[in-house]
C-alpha cells in the first residue's frame, strides 16, 4: 500500500451521522462526494469507510433526517443524492449542541491550564 | 411518515432498492476510480485500487441493507423458517414433541376456562366482592348446623345492623301460569323489595317493585328473560299486561336481562313481593329465608362476622331453642360450593401435566440437540456467538410450542363442552374460548417454552467448535451431562405418580358413592312434582292425591304409583323439632329429624326394606291416634339397643292439642337429603294423619311411579291421566331417578374422569420420557457397548446395567412422588365426600402400575442395548 496518509482518527460512536448531516448542510450530494468532504476537511485525518458510510446514510434516510433522489452529477452521471430534510436540520442542531458540549467538557478535564488562563 | 412505515414501504419496494443500493456503490466505484485515472493511473489499475479501497462490496451492501428493516425481526423469521424445516425433517419427533404440548395447553386451556368463568370471572352483580350470604348457626341440632335464616330475623337485621348497606330475603314459591296455553308450573322466588338493589342489578324491561308494593302485598311480578321469550314471545309489550298467576291475576312490570341469575338456581323465571304476612313478621322459626347482604365500604368480612354474631345473640335471646349465632360465607363460596375444590385440584393437576410435557420436551429436545452437535460445532466455528445459537434454538422451539398451541387449543374446545357440567348449577355460564383465556394460554405456552426450551438450548450452545468438529456426531455430551436428564425424569415419575395417587383416591371415592345404598330401587323410576297450592283444603287434598294416583296405576306399563313431599335425593331440607313421650320440653331444642309426608303406597312403589315393624296400611285412617314411621338413623339415636316400636312422639303441633304419633315401624335408610349428603333422623308420616299440620311443605306433591316400560313411553300417559283427573294441574320436573342420582354425582363423576385422564396421559408421557432418555443413551453408547462386549460382557449383563439403571430413577421418582402424594391427599378432603379411601392400597396400586410401565419403557432399549453386534458397533468407529 502506497497510501502515506498521516495518522488516522478512529471514530466516536454516533460522529459519522453528525459529520454527514454537517456535509450536507452545503447542499446535496452523493455517498463518495461526501466521504471526500469529510476526508478533505479533517486534513485527511478521518478516513470514511464505506463500510460505515453507506449503512449510516441508508439509517439516516430510514429515520427521516435525509432524504435520497437520483440526480445527475456535475460529471452528468447519475447519482444517488442525499439531502438535508427539515427533521434533519433540527436534528442536526441538537447533535451539533450535544456534540460541542461533550468535546467542550473533555477539553476542560483534559487541559486544565487553559482554563486557568482564562 | 416515521422510521417503522418507512421501513414497510421498502420491505415492499425490496428488489428495487436492492437493485438501486448496486447501482449506488457502483457509482461510488466509477467515481473513485476517475479520480484515480485523474491522478495518473491506467484505467485498468485505476479500477482495481477503487476496488482495493473499497473493500468488499457484498459485505457493504449487506450492512446497509441491514439498515432496512428490523434485523433482529429478520433473524427471528429465518430461524423460524429453519425451525420448520426442522419440523418436516423429522416427521416423528415432531408429531410426538407437538402432540405432548398439545396435551398439556389443551388441558390447562380447558381447566383454566372453567376455573376463570367460576372463581374469577366477576359475578353478574355490582360490587359482587361485597356480598355475602347470611345463615343461621343452629350447631346444637341433630338435622344440620347452618339453617335457612326467618324472615323476622330479617327484618331485625336490617333494622339494628352496622355492618351492611342493606339486606335482601328470597323465599321460595310456587307459581302456576295458567290463563293462556297449557298450565305451566315455573320456578319462582319471593324477594324483598331491597333484592334489587342489594344485587345492583336492573331490569332490561320496565321497572322493579318499590317498598311500598312490597308492604302492600300489590300483585306485581317481574319475569325472567327466558320466560319472556318462551311464553311471552319477546313482545315488546309485555309490560303492563296482568297474567293468571296462582289463579290471581298479576301484573307484569319488568324483564330482566338474559345474564341474570341467582341462588338457588339459575332457573328461576318469577320474582313477585315478598310481602310477609304479619304472623311471619315475628316469627323466628321459619326458616326458609336466604338472606344476601352487600357489605359497607371498608369493611372486613371477619369485622361484619363479630358484628353479626353478636346481633343476632341478642336478637334470638327470647327464641325458645336458645340465641344462635350466624354464618357469613362470601357469595362466589357459596356459588361455587364443592366444585371450587374440584377445580382447584383440577387446575394443579392440568399443571402438573403441562410440566410433564414440558420435561418431556427437554428431554427429547436435549437428545436432539445432542445429535446435533456437529451442526452447532460448524454454525459456532462460522462465527455465530453463543447468544445467537440459544437464540435459534428458543427460535424453533417457539415454533414446535406454536404447532402444539394451536393442535392444543383445538383440543381443549371439545374439552370445555365436557367441563360445562363441573359449572355449578346455579350459574349461567358457557365456557367459551375467548380473549381471556387464549391470553392465558399464550402467556402458558410461552412460559412453558422457556421451561422446556431453554435448558436445551443453553447446554446445546455451550458446545466448543473445535470439540463438535473432532468428535464428528460421536457422542458428544459427556457423562456429567446425563444427570440433568436423570433429574427431569425423576420430577416427571414423580409428578405422575401424584396424580395417580390423587386420581386413585377420587376414584375410590366415587365407586364408594356409586354403590351407595339409596334405600330405593332407583331403575325404572319415574318421577314428577304436581304442586297442591290450589288445593287448600285437607279433605279435597286427600281426596285429589289418591284419585290421581289411582288414575296413574291404571295405565298399562305402571306397577305402583306413590307421593311424598319431596322427591327423594333432593337435598331439601324439612324438618321439625319432635318430642317423645316422657321427655320434658326441654329437650325439644335440640331434637330436630327431617319429616316426610307420604301416600301409602310410597314405600312399596320405591322399593323401601322394613329393618322392623310395617309400612303403613289401609287401616291406618285419619284418627286422633296417628301412626309414624321412624329411620334407622332416628331410632339409633333415640331407641339405641331396644325397639322403637309402639313409643309416642309428637311433632309438629308440640302444644297440648298436638296428637301422640305411635310409631309402627323402622325403614332402613333412604337417602332423602341427596346420594353424599350425610343421613339424618327422619319421621314419616301418612298423608290421611296430617290434619294438623299447616298446609305447607305437607303436601305430598312428589310422584313416585315405579314402570316396567321405558319412563319415556310412558310421560304422556301420566299428565293425561293426571288431567282427566284436574285439567288445570300442572305436572313438571319430570325425571327419573336415575337422572336426579346422575346429576347429583355430576361433579364426582367429571372430576374423576379428569382427574384420571390426566394421570393416565402423566404416566403414559413420563413413561415416554423414561423410555426416550434411554434408548437415546443406548444409541450413543453403542461404541461403548460394543467395546464392553468384545471385552467379555454378556448381552444379560448389558441388559441389567441400562434395565437397572431406569429402575433406579423410577424408584426415586416414585420415592419423591409418595411423599407429594400424601400431601396433595390432605387438599382433597372435600372431594371425599366424608368417605375415606385406603391410601395404603391405592398407593401400592400406584406404584405396581408405574413400575410395570417403568419396566416396559427401560426394558425394550436395554434389550437393544444387550443385542448390540459388537462387530458392527465397532466398525462405526
Amino acid at each position: 500500500m502506497n497510501r502515506t496518509a498521516p495518522s488516522r482518527v478512529e471514530f466516536l460512536q454516533g460522529t459519522l451521522d453528525l459529520l454527514i448531516l454537517r456535509t450536507l448542510l452545503a447542499g446535496p450530494t452523493h455517498g463518495h462526494a461526501i466521504a471526500k468532504h469529510i476526508q478533505l476537511t479533517s486534513e485527511e485525518l478521518l478516513q470514511v469507510e464505506t463500510g460505515s458510510l453507506y449503512p449510516a446514510l441508508h439509517r439516516l434516510e430510514a429515520r427521516g433526517w435525509i432524504a435520497a433522489s437520483w440526480e445527475l452529477s456535475n460529471k452528468g452521471k447519475r447519482a444517488r443524492f442525499y439531502r438535508l430534510t427539515r427533521l434533519g436540520r433540527k436534528k442536526l442542531v441538537a447533535e451539533r449542541s450535544k456534540w460541542e458540549a461533550f468535546s467542550r467538557a473533555m477539553a476542560m478535564i483534559l487541559n486544565p491550564a487553559d482554563r486557568e488562563a482564562q | 411518515m416515521n422510521s417503522f412505515f418507512r421501513k414497510l414501504l421498502w420491505l415492499t419496494q425490496r428488489r428495487d432498492k436492492q437493485a438501486e443500493l448496486h447501482r449506488e456503490l457502483q457509482f461510488h466505484l466509477e467515481e473513485e476510480a476517475e479520480e484515480r485515472q485523474e491522478r495518473g493511473l491506467a484505467e485498468n489499475e485505476a479500477r482495481w485500487a477503487a476496488r482495493r479501497e473499497f473493500g468488499n462490496v457484498p459485505l457493504v451492501e449487506e450492512a446497509t441493507r441491514d439498515e432496512w428493516g428490523w434485523t433482529r425481526l429478520e433473524q427471528l423469521a429465518r430461524d423460524a423458517a429453519f425451525g420448520l424445516r426442522q419440523i418436516r425433517r423429522n416427521p416423528a419427533f415432531s408429531a410426538i414433541a407437538i402432540a405432548t404440548f398439545a396435551l398439556g395447553i389443551g388441558g390447562i386451556t380447558a381447566m383454566f376456562s372453567a376455573f376463570d368463568a367460576v372463581l374469577i370471572r366477576p359475578l353478574p352483580y355490582a360490587d359482587a366482592d361485597r356480598l355475602v350470604m347470611i345463615w343461621d348457626d343452629m350447631g346444637k341440632t341433630d338435622v344440620t348446623s347452618r339453617y335457612q335464616p326467618t324472615p323476622a330475623e330479617w327484618i331485625e337485621w336490617r333494622r339494628l345492623n352496622t355492618v351492611f348497606t342493606d339486606l335482601a330475603t328470597s323465599q321460595p314459591s310456587e307459581a302456576t301460569l295458567s290463563g293462556d296455553g297449557e298450565p305451566e308450573q315455573v320456578p319462582a322466588r319471593k324477594v324483598t323489595w331491597t333484592f334489587w338493589s342489594v344485587l345492583g342489578v336492573q331490569p332490561m324491561l320496565g321497572r322493579v317493585f318499590t317498598e311500598d308494593e312490597d308492604n302492600k302485598s300489590v300483585r306485581v311480578i317481574v319475569i325472567s328473560h327466558g320466560l319472556w321469550q318462551l311464553r311471552f314471545g319477546s313482545s315488546p309489550s309485555i309490560v303492563g299486561r296482568k297474567i293468571l298467576l296462582n289463579d290471581e291475576h298479576y301484573e307484569v312490570i319488568g324483564v330482566m336481562p338474559r345474564g341474570f341469575y341467582f341462588l338457588p338456581s339459575r332457573e328461576i323465571d318469577i320474582w313477585m313481593p315478598a310481602s310477609f304476612p304479619p304472623w311471619l313478621r315475628m316469627n323466628f322459626t321459619w326458616h326458609d329465608a336466604q338472606i344476601v347482604a352487600g357489605l359497607k365500604p371498608g369493611l372486613t368480612l371477619e369485622r361484619a362476622r363479630q358484628s353479626m354474631a353478636a346481633l343476632s345473640l341478642e336478637v334470638t335471646a327470647k327464641d325458645f331453642r336458645g340465641p344462635h349465632s350466624v354464618i357469613l360465607a362470601p357469595l362466589r363460596e357459596e356459588i361455587a360450593g364443592k366444585t371450587q375444590t374440584a377445580l382447584m385440584l383440577l387446575l394443579c393437576a392440568s399443571v402438573a401435566l403441562l410440566l410433564i410435557a414440558c420435561v418431556n420436551l427437554a428431554n427429547l429436545l436435549l437428545s436432539r440437540g445432542a445429535v446435533r452437535g456437529r451442526e452447532v460445532a460448524v454454525r459456532a466455528a462460522l462465527g455465530a456467538g453463543r447468544g445467537r445459537l440459544v437464540a435459534q434454538f428458543l427460535t424453533e422451539s417457539l415454533v414446535l410450542a406454536g404447532f402444539g398451541t394451536i393442535t392444543g387449543l383445538a383440543l381443549a374446545v371439545p374439552a370445555m363442552r365436557f367441563l360445562e357440567t363441573l359449572v355449578p348449577d346455579a350459574m349461567a355460564v358457557r365456557l367459551a374460548l375467548d380473549w381471556r383465556v387464549l391470553g392465558f394460554s399464550t402467556g402458558a405456552a410461552i412460559a412453558a417454552t422457556l421451561i422446556f426450551g431453554l435448558a436445551p438450548a443453553l447446554r446445546g450452545s455451550r458446545l466448543s467448535p473445535q470439540d463438535g468438529l473432532r468428535e464428528a456426531g460421536r457422542s458428544t455430551a459427556g457423562a456429567r451431562s446425563h444427570w440433568f436428564q436423570h433429574s427431569l425424569i425423576i420430577i416427571e415419575t414423580a409428578l405422575a405418580v401424584v396424580l395417580l395417587t390423587c386420581g386413585g383416591l377420587l376414584l375410590q371415592t366415587f365407586e364408594h358413592l356409586r354403590n351407595t345404598d339409596l334405600g330405593i330401587r332407583s331403575e325404572r323410576l319415574l318421577t314428577f312434582e304436581t304442586p297442591l297450592f290450589r288445593y287448600k283444603d285437607f279433605d279435597r287434598r286427600v281426596a285429589f292425591v289418591n284419585a290421581e294416583l289411582e288414575s296413574i296405576r291404571a295405565i298399562p306399563g305402571v306397577a305402583h304409583a306413590g307421593a311424598i313431599s319431596r322427591i327423594p335425593l333432593t337435598v331439601t331440607d324439612q324438618a321439625t323439632f319432635y318430642l317423645l313421650a316422657g321427655q320434658s320440653g326441654d329437650s325439644i331444642p335440640k331434637q330436630v329429624a327431617l319429616f316426610r309426608v307420604v301416600t301409602r303406597d310410597y314405600f312399596p312403589t320405591i322399593g323401601a326394606r322394613l329393618r322392623e315393624g310395617r309400612f303403613f296400611e289401609i287401616s291406618d285412617r285419619r284418627s286422633e291416634s296417628p301412626v309414624a314411621i321412624v329411620n334407622e338413623t332416628f331410632a339409633d339415636r333415640n331407641f339405641l339397643g331396644r325397639s322403637p316400636l309402639g313409643a309416642q312422639l309428637k311433632f309438629g303441633q308440640l302444644d297440648k292439642e298436638g296428637y301422640w304419633y305411635t310409631i309402627v315401624g323402622v325403614v332402613k335408610e333412604i337417602r332423602e337429603r341427596g346420594v353424599t349428603e350425610e343421613l339424618k333422623p327422619t319421621i314419616y308420616l301418612l298423608h290421611e294423619q296430617t290434619d294438623q299440620w299447616s298446609t305447607k311443605g305437607a303436601q305430598p306433591s312428589g310422584i313416585v311411579v315405579r314402570i316396567a316400560v321405558e319412563p319415556a313411553s310412558i310421560v304422556s300417559a301420566v299428565r293425561q291421566a293426571i288431567w282427566s283427573v284436574d285439567k288445570n294441574q300442572p305436572v313438571w320436573r319430570v325425571q327419573t331417578l336415575e337422572e336426579i342420582v346422575d346429576r347429583q354425582l355430576s361433579t364426582p363423576t367429571q372430576s374423576t374422569a379428569l382427574l384420571t385422564a390426566f394421570a393416565v396421559l402423566a404416566l403414559l408421557l413420563a413413561s415416554v420420557g423414561l423410555y426416550g432418555v434411554l434408548s437415546y443413551a443406548v444409541t450413543h453408547r453403542t461404541n461403548e457397548i460394543g467395546v464392553r462386549m468384545a471385552l467379555g460382557a454378556t448381552s444379560g449383563g448389558i441388559l441389567l446395567s441400562f434395565g437397572k439403571r431406569g429402575l433406579a430413577l423410577t424408584l426415586t421418582g416414585l420415592a419423591i412422588g409418595l411423599v407429594l402424594a400424601a400431601f396433595a391427599a390432605r387438599s382433597m378432603t372435600a372431594l371425599l365426600y366424608g368417605f375415606r379411601p385406603d391410601y395404603l392400597p391405592t398407593v401400592t396400586v400406584v406404584s405396581l402400575i408405574l413400575l410395570a410401565v417403568a419396566a416396559l419403557a427401560c426394558f425394550v432399549p436395554a434389550r437393544r442395548a444387550s443385542r448390540v453386534d459388537p462387530v458392527i458397533a465397532l466398525r462405526n468407529e
